[in-house]
């Protein structure tokens, strides 16, 4: 198996061309709820067609705000009481925390670079 | 779901592995069917057929040059010689390895002017049951194709001047948690 996935950490991964982490339970709480700064969370699932349509848009959007703002990958279908908790009613759902605290969401967006760019850097005045 | 069952069948599988999109009605409906023609003689499965599932690295297992993106986006047919087939061409191996639809399999191997005009017709209708899935219902298959809009649009009206239940409104690039509308099939408890 390809090293990168053998040397992942037990509450998250990356795909060998994946600059998204994919965060469980245990993770969320640790890299979300207790991170610092600007994050973005996706609720996903890998059978929605829509979220695979966002995904190259992600990647991109997350290699250019890679300094400034952190984006992670929480699958619905796996980590359900997350989907619970943050009420979330389908996919692609986009959250922005500040602190642990849920300061935006975007259900639905639209797929391309400019818009995605826009709701994950709104929440944090970021340009 | 069932990745475990994925990993646990690796490269020592001696049957081929269908894998298909567990959250789609009409996938699941072809899967069963296909679950049902592709038996030998004694009744042995000469296909197994898998529910893709949420777990890439299960998928990559398997085979390492799956993307679990891709799997979900057209049909995989996994080789026990480690070949995968995709869409069309794993369309044509299911047929050839379904004793009973063996009769019309032999089609998409026939060769004119080095073209295969049989495989290239199985393809083609490949892509247009798949761009028609969501007019069946299946609301994690995304948008229907531009060409299939109008029939999305006739079916819709048909149901509603039918007087049947209207399905809850579309929402543009969005996939409602409760995705299908044709319930899974529930486990049935064994008979002891």
């Amino acid at each position: 198996m390809n090293q990168s996935l053998t040397a992942s950490t037990r509450n998250s991964h990356v795909s060998p061309s994946d600059g998204i982490p994919n965060l469980d339970a245990a993770g969320f709480e640790t890299r979300v709820m207790q991170g610092l700064g600007p994050i973005a969370v996706e609720f996903m699932s890998y059978s929605c067609a829509y979220c695979a349509a966002m995904e190259p848009v992600l990647q991109q959007v997350a290699e250019t705000l890679r300094s400034r703002e952190r984006i992670f990958r929480v699958n619905v279908a796996v980590e359900l009481g997350l989907a619970g908790r943050y009420e979330i009613e389908g996919t692609p759902t986009l959250i922005m925390f500040s602190d642990g605290q849920e300061v935006g969401r975007a259900e639905g967006p639209d797929p391309d670079v400019a818009t995605i760019l826009a709701v994950v850097a709104e929440p944090f005045g970021i340009e | 779901m069932m990745d475990s069952d994925i990993a646990r069948v690796g490269s020592t599988q001696s049957t081929p592995i269908l894998l298909f999109d567990d959250e789609c009605a009409v996938c699941r409906r072809m899967a069963g069917w296909v679950r049902s023609v592709a038996r030998n003689a004694i009744g042995e499965r000469t296909i197994d057929v898998r529910p893709i599932g949420e777990d890439p690295e299960a998928l990559r297992k398997l085979d390492p040059t799956l993307d679990i993106w891709k799997v979900y986006a057209k049909s995989h047919l996994l080789m026990p010689d480690g070949t995968v087939l995709i869409a069309g061409e794993a369309v044509a191996e299911v047929l050839r390895r379904s004793p009973g639809m063996a009769w019309c399999a032999w089609l998409f191997s026939v060769r004119v002017f080095g073209m295969r005009p049989f495989q290239g017709l199985l393809d083609l209708g490949y892509v247009i049951l798949s761009d028609v899935r969501p007019i069946f219902g299946c609301k994690s298959c995304g948008a229907p194709a531009l060409w299939a809009r109008p029939f999305v649009w006739m079916v819709k009206t048909t149901k509603r001047l039918t007087g049947a239940k209207p399905r809850a409104p579309h929402r543009a690039n969005f996939t409602p948690l409760v995705a299908t509308s044709d319930p899974k099939p529930q486990s049935q408890p064994r008979p002891k």
